[in-house]
């Protein structure tokens, strides 16, 4: 008989999976698919939202190509209990699935503050497909749309906001914008080049409630007056979908972010049970430490590993490194790794005129993380941006480097060429192979 | 695999690559543009071409949310024109620098060896880029060192 794969969750790290099975074992097992929704891609919904591509761009599978694969479907359902003794697991609807080895990997969903009136009709989040439909509906030119949250979900969306006509305040709780992306004085650059392309930032205010005055929402503020809004969208941060694991019997972190725990092969305290993409508590590739990346590149490295595990491989993950981009009003700011550590040895350089900015941060001789910004049309000149990524990843030591560094942060790439990061990573592939071109839909007609 | 061999030591800094390059690659001749880029050293004294080894991961490729990058018949990892969205993942995930994103037209686009046949071959008059079979391959790291061992050691001092 052959083995019978359960994948639970139709996100990127469990379509990776499905992905990676077929490219090993080209047929050879049974797949079946539980997702609560039809595979899409979360990282494009902006552009959607921006109108830049049409829905049918977003989905990563679709029925043909599911079946192409040999996958069988249960779309639209969801996972409600998970019984490891018996290998099988149980669906809202009652259905029963049985399995040999299965993934978890039903990712997050968007979390709203307990503040009064933020749960209440007419108030969005941008998470899902069905979310970003209803704030298409909404945002509409002259609009006053209010963001609750300067974090990176608020940050990927605020072009499409401006490119829709909507006129657009960020409010955000901490003292500044994209706490959890850059540091303060990035966060300081950044917020001075919107102010200057007219996007009001509020920060250091908290929401005390949130109420409907005749069509406007009131978002009352402790300190300072209130703000009017057409449209609110609260980007007030994720949660992980695992509650429904609660009885598994399955370990998982107490308290923080949470997940379940994995080993180095993704595979949870039961066997035959993997855990990939938000919900995981993987291995992060600098400090070894167990961690919740939860971003796509984590999703996708996750998904391939465990998908070529299930296929029978033994591929042990090296761990995933933290990393984002975002470009707000043609200004490209990204960071890696270990950014915000107080132990790190750090260069800083800014270049006020040009909106620059560059942090790198040691430990001893490697970079263990960096951060960039500055205009889109100059930071693309260079190789750096991900050069700096391919020096993190590498851990190469650069104490030769340092001094020079340390005067010139802007001045990685001789210092990369130099060390022999190129050849140091060559022989780098996640899987121990030569990737294949990815098997996505090329059109699809929803 | 037929790869660009990079032989930094016959590079004079013309920069007739980055001409050649930007224009098959974006329709006009602008350096900024090249998805093939000569770094100087040493003071401008000497200089090396550098630009995407086709990797065997593919970390643009599998980063890719939307599989907008492919391998083609060259066996280089393409951009899709009409599958990118410009989201600029590929460009963090590539560990090599030699990704690039296009302001004007909002997308990713990298070396795709020109389907087989490179312009920037074309264009080097002295043969430091050559299109040829080999294993791709650190083909500066060692000239690097070497050419920036005496800034290194004037900075130290």
């Amino acid at each position: 008989m052959p083995t019978r794969h359960l994948i639970i969750g139709g996100g990127t790290a469990g379509l990776n999976a499905i992905r990676t099975i077929r490219e090993e074992d080209r047929g050879a097992s049974e797949i079946t698919l539980v997702s609560a929704e039809r595979p899409y891609s979360r990282m494009v919904l902006p552009y959607y939202l921006g109108q830049s591509i049409a829905e049918s761009h977003v989905f990563t599978a679709t029925p043909a190509s599911l079946a192409a694969w040999k996958v069988k479907t249960l779309i639209g359902r969801r996972a409600a209990a998970l019984d490891p003794e018996a290998n099988a697991l149980t669906l809202d609807d009652g259905t029963r699935v049985e399995y040999d080895d299965c993934l978890i990997a039903t990712g997050s969903r968007a979390a709203r503050p307990p503040i009064p009136g933020a749960d209440g009709p007419g108030l969005h989040s941008f998470w899902t497909l069905e979310e970003a439909r209803a704030v298409i509906a909404a945002v509409t030119p002259g609009r006053r749309v209010v963001m609750v949250g300067a974090g990176f979900i608020s940050f990927t969306i605020l072009n499409a906001i401006l490119s829709r006509g909507a006129r657009l305040t960020i409010v955000e709780v901490a003292p500044r914008i994209l706490p959890r992306m850059v540091d303060a004085g990035c966060a300081e650059l950044v917020a001075g080049w919107l102010t200057r392309h007219g996007v009001a930032i509020r920060t250091g205010v908290t929401v005390t409630r949130i109420e409907e005055r005749r069509g406007t929402r009131i978002l009352h503020v402790k300190k300072g007056e209130a703000l009017p809004a057409d449209v609110v969208i609260m980007a007030t941060g994720i949660r992980t979908n695992l509650e429904w694991l609660r009885d598994s019997g399955i370990d998982m972190a107490e308290g923080g972010q949470g997940g379940i725990l994995v080993d180095d092969h993704l595979r949870s305290s039961i066997r035959n049970v993997y855990a990939a993409g938000d919900v995981a508590r993987g291995r992060n590739l600098i400090t070894g430490a167990p961690e919740v990346h939860a971003i796509e590149p984590t999703a996708q490295e996750h998904g391939r590993v465990v998908g070529a595990n299930m296929a029978g491989r033994d591929v042990a993950y090296r761990g995933s490194l933290l990393m984002n981009i975002v470009e707000v009003c043609h200004l490209d700011i990204a960071s890696f790794g270990q950014w915000d550590d107080a132990a790190a040895e750090v260069y800083t350089a800014v270049r006020p005129d040009r909106s620059q900015y560059r942090k790198l941060l040691f430990h001893g001789g490697r970079l263990t993380g960096a951060m960039i910004c500055g205009p889109a049309k100059d930071i693309w000149t260079t190789n750096d941006v991900g050069i700096l990524k391919g020096l993190v990843q590498s851990g190469v030591d650069l104490s030769a480097w340092k001094s020079h560094l340390e005067r010139n942060p802007f001045d990685i790439k001789p210092a990369f060429m130099a060390t022999h990061n190129p050849g140091r990573l060559l022989p780098q592939t996640v899987l121990g192979r030569p990737s294949s071109s990815p098997d996505l839909p090329q059109s699809v007609n929803a | 695999m037929r790869v660009l061999a990079l032989l930094p030591d016959r590079c004079t800094g013309c920069l007739r690559c980055e001409l050649a390059c930007s224009y098959v690659q974006t329709g006009s001749f602008q350096p900024a543009k090249s998805v093939i880029r000569v770094s100087p050293f040493e003071g401008y004294t000497s200089y090396a071409p550098y630009t995407c080894t086709q990797c065997a991961e593919g970390w643009c490729m599998t980063a890719c949310p939307v599989g907008a990058i492919r391998i083609n018949a060259a066996g280089a990892k393409d951009v899709l024109d009409d599958r990118c969205v410009g989201c600029k993942l590929c460009t963090i995930a590539c560990p090599y620098g030699t990704i690039f994103y296009d302001a004007d037209t909002h997308k990713a686009y990298k070396c795709n060896l020109c389907d087989g046949a490179p312009a920037c071959v074309e264009a080097c008059p002295t043969q430091a880029i050559v299109y040829r079979e080999a294993e791709t391959a650190d083909w500066l790291g060692d000239f690097a060192a070497e050419r920036t061992a005496r800034l290194l050691a004037q900075e130290v001092a």
